[in-house]
């Protein structure tokens, strides 16, 4: 029986990956694999999986670089991406841009979204009856809330918790209001 | 029954109108509000604020009729797991906070995680391969979800995840293929590495390690950026178009060159369904595979192959312990799932080999 890489427990869960024609076999006991996080079994590269350590991670191309790197918005750095295998915020896509870019080259074949609201327009489609698509492109980008309607959206939110005499809550909303109105200098 | 049992038993179309080979298929978007951190970097407060304006937004929407929101803290362990049973809702879901909430309708078709590592991982289902009408549902949905909420989008990344291999479309497309004659012939391991190498991963559904058991398996993308939903989904198509009639193919060699194994082993499995008094869920699912193959040769009558399928998920450990309504430890369940496949199968009638 095979051996669990982290712990030497018999081995339960074994996963072959292949990304751009290179093979990485895993294998691990059941309480390692669900410690990783790996119960999302589906299209998880290895070698980005949280915690799989260093011997992993030299499959993935690594820009050195990247290091010194921290979100200025969550304060998420490559170093806990690495510990929890997750990022921060969607800041992070901006300001982590080194070390994702690496993650991506080493898990996606592309590199730019072609999808829904892309810049290409390549989408909202439909496919015909043959089981073919085409598209229709409608729209080019998700619709953004205005700052009136969020501000509208969240003022409704606090009478709603304040009537249901939700205090902290209501707290946390009038902050948040009043950091929308400061950052978009609405009086 | 509990109104949880209900719920969770209702007559599941997923069930009733599952076809030879594909057993189901699903589309699900991960998408995220720009104004949040993301679930596990995010506070208490953030997290309930996210379920708060995802439950306002799903519940205002047109596309839904019947429809029930779990709170995921409200609901005792092994409701959570039947629900992961049901593939309603993903392990990981059930293991992180107190602050998400499942949405899903009567029908089990559409079901939408909040707070699960994104904010929102919405799931459409249907019973065969029907990629058209799952994306149209699902892009409706989505279309609704980023009309009302400020989703975290960029233009050259696409939809951003907390996970770098979900950017971009955000979207998992997989399906569940039922493949005994592929293992009956050893053809499975080749065609697993055959389909990694286009980019689609392959995982065995149940059981663990590299023998799946009860020949289920399922096939997804792997990656989601670089790619329009479309085309995605088309290869997807392909590829499992492909898989089916290699499928077929290997069911008539069994046939030619096996008949004798093949309904011995048919046999002794519906021998065991009748008779067992102490199963495990693994020989329980490796005898109703013999039995779906048996419906599809036309050995049993095809309208069972439903009721085999529904079997399949009421003898999983949590779904009986739901039925019971308490905690049973393995011994008991063992013998309460025999006592459920022996009323049924006692209804089934004799195998017709040919
Ligand atoms: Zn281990
Ligand atoms: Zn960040």
């Amino acid at each position: 029986m095979e051996k669990c890489q982290f712990c030497g427990k018999p081995a339960t869960v074994h996963m072959t990956q292949v990304i751009n024609n290179k093979t990485t076999v895993i294998r691990m006991c059941n309480e390692c694999a669900s410690k990783h996080g790996l119960f999302d079994k589906e299209g998880l590269p290895f070698a980005m999986l949280s915690g799989l350590g260093e011997a992993l991670f030299s499959g993935m191309k690594q820009n050195l670089s990247a290091n010194g790197l921290i979100c200025s918005k969550c304060g998420c750095t490559p170093m806990s991406f690495k510990e929890t295998g997750r990022l921060g915020c969607p800041h992070c896509y901006k300001d982590l841009k080194l070390l994702i870019d690496g993650i991506i080259e080493s898990s996606q074949k592309g590199t730019i979204h072609k999808g829904k609201y892309s810049r290409e327009g390549a989408m909202a489609a439909t496919m015909n009856a043959t089981g073919s698509f085409t598209d229709t492109s409608a729209k080019k980008s998700p619709r953004r809330l205005s700052t009136k309607e969020r501000l509208n959206e969240l003022q409704e939110m606090l009478d709603a918790a304040v009537k249901a005499e939700q205090y902290e809550e209501a707290a946390r909303l009038r902050d948040e209001i009043k950091n929308l109105k400061g950052s978009e200098g609405v009086s | 029954m509990n109104d949880f049992a209900k719920k969770l038993f209702q007559d599941s179309k997923l069930a009733k109108e599952t076809t030879p080979v594909v057993v189901s298929s699903r589309i699900r978007l991960a998408r995220n509000l720009a104004d949040f951190k993301f679930v596990k970097y995010a506070c208490k407060g953030d997290l309930h604020a996210v379920a708060e304006r995802c439950e306002k937004i799903l519940s205002s929407c047109s596309i839904f009729t019947n429809n029930t929101i779990l709170n995921m803290g409200d609901l005792l362990d092994y409701e959570k797991l039947a629900l992961v049973e049901r593939h309603l809702c993903s392990q990981e879901f059930i293991m992180e906070n107190n602050e998400s909430k499942l949405f899903f309708t009567d029908d089990h078709l559409t079901s939408i995680m909040i707070n699960e590592e994104d904010h929102l991982r919405m799931q459409v289902f249907r019973p065969d391969l029907n990629f058209k009408t799952m994306f149209d549902k699902i892009n409706a949905i989505d279309d609704h979800v980023s009309e009302n909420l400020n989703l975290a989008f960029d233009n050259r990344y696409g939809f951003l995840t907390a996970c770098p291999t979900n950017v971009g479309t955000g979207m998992r497309a997989s399906v569940m293929l039922h493949l005994p004659a592929l293992v009956i012939t050893k053809q499975i391991g080749n065609l697993i590495l055959a389909v990694q190498k286009l980019g689609f991963v392959v995982r065995g559904l149940f059981g663990e390690g590299s023998e799946a058991q009860g020949n289920f398996f399922q096939i997804s993308n792997q990656q989601t950026l670089g790619f329009a939903e479309v085309d995605i989904l088309s290869r997807l198509t392909q590829i499992i178009r492909s898989i089916i009639e290699y499928e077929l193919n290997a069911r008539e060699i069994v046939k030619k060159e096996r008949i004798i194994w093949l309904y011995d082993n048919i046999g002794r499995a519906l021998g065991i369904l009748r008779g067992c008094y102490c199963l495990t869920s693994i020989d329980a699912i490796n005898c109703i595979s013999l039995m779906m193959l048996a419906v599809d040769l036309g050995y049993l009558p095809n309208t069972l192959r439903g009721d085999l399928h529904q079997m399949m998920m009421k003898i999983q450990n949590s779904h009986m312990q739901v039925l019971e309504n308490r905690v049973l430890n393995g011994g008991e369940r063992d013998i309460k799932r025999a006592e459920l496949l022996r009323e049924f199968f006692a209804t089934v009638p004799n195998l017709k080999f040919d």
